[in-house]
Parts: structure tokens; sequence; C-alpha cells
């Protein structure tokens, strides 16, 4: 009975945990202006998050390390500072929007000016990363992160014409009629949100954090097959949700209080409550698990004590690093910079750092040394290939698009 | 590991004291010259002084000259952390330490790091090797070992691993023949195709002060696969 309950708050945490303020910004923007027609972008992202997150977690039950500690032993020092340089950088403008995000979410309910808000939410994000334990953590707010699960009933409510949800589903229906540029650059947005690098820091961690064996094998994979489709439900219907109301309308999105809007109008007040206690559980635990990634990776490249599994003295390194990102994000927030303008370049850069982190999880997920039998098989390394051309095509062409239409203005 | 390559299994592992505490990465190797040639793995060593000049001649110089300027009135400034191998219990996908890592790495002083008997890893990784039979701008890739740190019997370096300094070396397929994604195993092998294994001994000098390693024509290369 105990095991079954961990699946299922496994993956209820996963399906609640899966959406951070990337993929709500990304998704309502995407909605709003190409309605369905990226829907495979998600598909494949989620697909490539669900493979890469399984080979991550797999290592970390078996070999007990976490992903950049593999990073640097296979790219060698000079390429793993590289790799680290770009994805502490990326991370931190991860955590930097997802503390604004929390700051916009209670915004939408104090109407007092985010910025004012973010010093008091970085404390409690800090507060939290030292004191709560991992696991308080991650079932908290992934609970909390099921009320998003609103937006799939206000997409209900509101009814779209499903025969024109069929129609914009094929890839070349361009609803909205925007160029091949912007398609093509937000294409890349939607895949990074979906793929980002911190999730498979974090999720390795997390199960070195968690002391995962290999008889957690089961748990994880339920986690990751389940839990992150289930999850990827919610995106699509954010995507669903913009499309029907502000399509349209020719509406671009570009608050948090526009993401929200559509599930007032199809649920009405109580629909809105909700939805902002999700937007504010899926902001402030993904500011957890940034905040917690910076650390990380930091701390898995340079070999020093790391992780809430010890006490806090016991890795004061680790937590020094939590707290001074913390700081710099909030330092960041209060000159006035716009979060969902922070958010958006957080996924495009988090598209450019992808190889660089998914090329040694595939390479290790294949060495006897520390896997032995539970390394991958053909099926596994099929698709890990698959995704990795995948990941080097959207990386490469990230920057291009991003100078080509002024970061999707068109 | 009955034998193992210093580059691919042992530098840049987590070192774990005997308590799981979490202790600091191999940054770098110590060797010690013995009478009759041989080198021998002393002490790991961590710490900037030591990962930074692996970094590169010029960017690792730099990045050195940067980190001293942070204490320059400090003499150690220099010196890396180390723990001798002889606390080393085994070598798996960490190092496992048979003391507790707490309060375990010294400083090295400077008469160690002075002697000339001693070298590091990282000093002879990347080191031009001149030879007639390998490609031009050939280096050191690897060091092959004999043994393994905290197993019984001798423990040294018996041949070095040379060829052109080409990406992926780390990724290990261009020496095993485990199962992998194929196009990448088959493409780092093709980068590594001219890669060649070569003894220490007659015919191999490594001469750190010219910065070079000479291979004669009565050492043999082998190929580093089968």
């Amino acid at each position: 009975m105990k095991r079954y309950f961990a699946v299922l708050l496994g993956v209820l945490t996963a399906i609640g945990g899966f959406v951070d303020i990337g993929d709500l910004v990304t998704d309502a923007q995407v909605g709003a202006r190409f309605g369905w027609s990226l829907t495979w972008v998600i598909l494949v992202g989620i697909g490539g998050i669900c493979v890469f997150a399984e080979m991550a977690g797999r290592i970390a039950a078996v070999s007990h390390r976490a992903t950049f500690d593999l990073v640097r032993e296979r790219l060698g020092p000079r390429v793993g500072m590289l790799n680290l340089v770009g994805s502490i950088l990326v991370t931190l403008l991860t955590f930097i929007a997802e503390i604004g995000g929390v700051a916009l979410a209670l915004q939408l309910v104090g109407s007092v000016s985010h910025v004012l808000i973010v010093p008091f939410v970085a404390v409690a994000v800090w507060l939290v990363l030292w004191r709560a334990k991992f696991s308080s953590i991650e079932n908290v707010l992934g609970l909390m992160g099921l009320a998003l699960l609103v937006f799939a009933v206000a997409l209900w409510q509101l009814g779209p014409d499903w025969n024109e949800v069929v129609h914009q589903l094929k890839p070349t229906s361009n609803p909205g009629g925007e160029s091949w540029q912007t398609y093509a650059y937000f294409g890349v947005a939607l895949f990074g949100a979906a793929m980002t690098p911190y999730e498979v820091f974090f999720f390795s961690s997390g199960g070195v954090e968690e002391r995962w064996t290999r008889k957690d094998l089961g748990v994880m994979r339920a986690n990751v097959f389940i839990g992150f489709p289930l999850g990827g439900l919610i995106a699509l219907a954010i995507v669903g949700c913009a499309a029907a109301v502000y399509l349209p309308q020719g509406i671009a999105v570009e608050t948090l209080g526009q993401v929200g809007l559509p599930v007032a109008v199809g649920v009405g007040k109580i629909g809105l409550a909700i939805v902002v206690v999700g937007f504010f559980a899926a902001t402030f635990g993904a500011a957890c698990e940034t905040g917690l990634s910076v650390g990380y990776s930091l701390a898995q490249y340079y070999g020093f004590q790391w992780g809430k599994f010890v006490r806090p003295k016991e890795a004061a390194r680790f937590h020094a690093i939590v707290l001074l990102a913390t700081v710099l994000a909030a330092g960041v927030l209060v000159t006035g910079v716009d979060p969902i303008m922070v958010t958006e370049v957080s996924v495009v850069f988090s598209a450019i750092a992808l190889p660089l982190t998914y090329l040694p999880i595939l390479v290790i997920a294949n060495d006897p040394d520390y896997l032995g039998e539970h390394r991958n098989g053909p099926v596994a390394n099929a698709l890990g290939l698959v995704y990795l051309v995948i990941v080097v095509i959207a990386s490469v062409a990230a920057i291009p698009l991003m100078i080509a239409t002024s970061t999707g203005q068109g | 590991m009955p034998d193992y390559d210093m580059g691919l299994h042992l530098l840049d592992r987590q070192i774990v004291g005997a308590d799981d505490r979490l202790v600091a990465k191999v940054d770098d190797v110590e060797l010690t010259r013995g009478d009759d040639g041989s080198l021998t793995p002393t002490a790991i060593l961590v710490g900037a002084p030591a990962l930074l000049p692996r970094m590169g001649d010029r960017m690792g110089g730099w990045l050195m000259r940067m980190f001293r300027l942070t204490r320059e009135a400090a003499a150690d400034r220099d010196l890396p952390l180390l723990i001798g191998m002889d606390l080393v219990d085994r070598v798996e996908s960490e190092v496992r330490l048979t003391v507790p890592g707490h309060g375990r790495l010294q400083r090295m002083d400077r008469v160690r790091a002075d002697d000339r008997t001693r070298c590091r890893v990282g000093q002879i990784l990347g080191t031009p090797v001149v030879c007639d039979r390998l490609p031009r701008r050939s280096k050191v890739l690897d060091l092959r070992m004999l043994g393994t740190p905290g197993g019984a019997g001798p423990h040294r370096v018996t041949s070095l691993i040379v060829g052109p300094d080409r990406p992926g070396a780390l990724l290990g397929y261009d020496r095993r023949s485990e199962p992998g994604p194929a196009p990448v195993a088959a493409f780092v092998q093709w980068l590594h195709r001219h890669a060649r294994v070569v003894e220490l001994g007659r015919g191999v000098e490594i001469d750190l002060d010219a910065g070079e390693v000479r291979i004669g024509p009565e050492a043999s290369l082998l190929p580093l696969r089968g």
C-alpha cells in the first residue's frame, strides 16, 4: 500500500510540478499567436524530457551520481567549465524569472507592484530552501500545482470549435498568419521551455537527495512516463485556452494576468482564484528547483558537499551559493526588469545550452561502469540519439532565429 | 577495474570519504618518478591550483595569475591540497577513501612542490609528441596504468596513449567496444583512428622541461583498441 501511495504521490507531484513560468508564458503566447499549430513541438518536447529524465534518474538511482558530476567527467574540465558557465547563466535567468513569476502571481491578488513584493518572495524562497525538507518542498508545492488543471476545465467550459482545433493541429495551418521565421522561433522557445536543463539537474540531484536505489526505478519511471506527459496536458490546456480567447481577437499575451484570464472567462471567479494558487505553486516550486539547481551545478562541478540530505552546516558552501543566487535574483528584479521578458530570454537560452547537458547523460547511460545491467537498451539509445539530433538543431537555430525575428516580434 | 586509464577513470571523479561525505573532485594526480624511471601515482591533488593549470596553457596560466591576485600576500596560493594515494580504498564511479573526509585535505608543502622527481598528470596530458610515425600535432591523450588505487600489487604508469588531440576522448568509445549509441561510438572511434598506445621504456622520453615527449624508432606503437 505504501508503495502505491509513493507512486501516486510521485505522479501527482510530477504533474503539478511540470509547468513553470517558462511554460506558462510561452504556452499562452504560442496559443494566442499560433493556435494549436505548435502542439507537435510540445509533444516532441515532452517526449524528450521523458527520455533524458529517465536516463538521468536511472543513473542517479543506480550509481548515486547526479548530472553535473557526469558533465565534468565526460567532457573534461575545460568544456565542463564552459557548460557550467552556460548552465548557471541559464538557470539563474530562470530563477530570476520564477521569483518574478511568484511576485506577479501575488500582484494579481494584492494589486501591489511586483517590484515591492520581490524582496519578500526572495526571503521566503531562501527560508524554504534553507529550512524545509526536500520532500516537503516537492510534495506540497507539487500537489498545490495541480490547481493548474483548472486550465483543462476552463478549456472545456470555453467550448472551442473542436473541428477548428483539429484543423489547427496541422503544423502548417498557421491560423495567426505569422511568418515562418517567427513560427520557428516560438517552436525553439517551446522546446527549450519543455526541456530546460535545470529539470534534469534537479531531477537527478533529487534522486540522490532522496537516496534512490535500484528498487526505486519503477517509481521513478512512473513519475517520468505517467507524471510528465499528464503534466504536459496542462501545457496543452494553456495553449488551448489562449487560442480560444485571444487568437480570434488577435491579442498578444504580455502579462501573467493575461495567461490566467481565459480561466476567468471559462470558469468565473472561483476559477481565477484557483489559477492564481496554481501560478503561485508552479512558480514558487520552480523557484526552489532552480535555486537549488544553481547550487547543485556548482557543487557537483567542484565536488564539494551539496544537498539537503545533510544538515545545512555540513553543506555550508552549497547553502551560501543558494543564498547568493537568491540575493542576485532579487537584486535584478528590483531594478524593475520585466519578469516576462526575462522568461522569454531564458527559454531561448535554455535551447542553446541543451546539447552539452544531454550528450553526457546519453553516454553515461551506456556505461557499464556506472549502470551495469541497467545501461541503455536499443530503444533508449535510438530515442536518445534522435533527440540529440533535435536538440543540436534547436541549439544551433536559436540565436539566428532570435536575431531574425527580434525575439519573436515578427 | 583491473588496469585503467588515468584521464578516463580517475581524473575529475568525485572523492567520497568513508563517512559518505563528499570531499572534492580529483582535480589532478601527483606522479613520482622512481630511480628506474617508473612513474607512480602518489597523491590526489585538489583545489584551484590543481584544476586551473589543466584549463590549457594560455587560459590556465591566465586563470592561475588571476587566482593568485585574489590573495597576493599568501605564500602558498599556488599550492594545491592533497590526499595521499594510500588513503584511497577503491575507485568505482567515485573515489572512495579509507578514512572520513572531514579535515583530510592538507596543503602541499613548498619542498614537495619543488621536488624535481614529482610531476602532475595534467603536465603530461596534452604534451606534444615528436614521432615520425604519428600524425603531426599529436599529443599525449591519456596515461595507461597498471594496478589500481588501493589495490594490492604495483601501481604505476605503463604506457601513454598518443595521437591527434580531437574531441570525445573522454567519452571512452575510442578504447572500448561496449554497446552505446552506435553512430556516436563510430564517430568518436573514427576521430581517434590515429591514436596509439606506446609503452614507457626504451625509445620513449618524457621531457617536461622541453615540453615534449619523444618517441624513437625502437618504441612500438600499438593500436588503441584490440
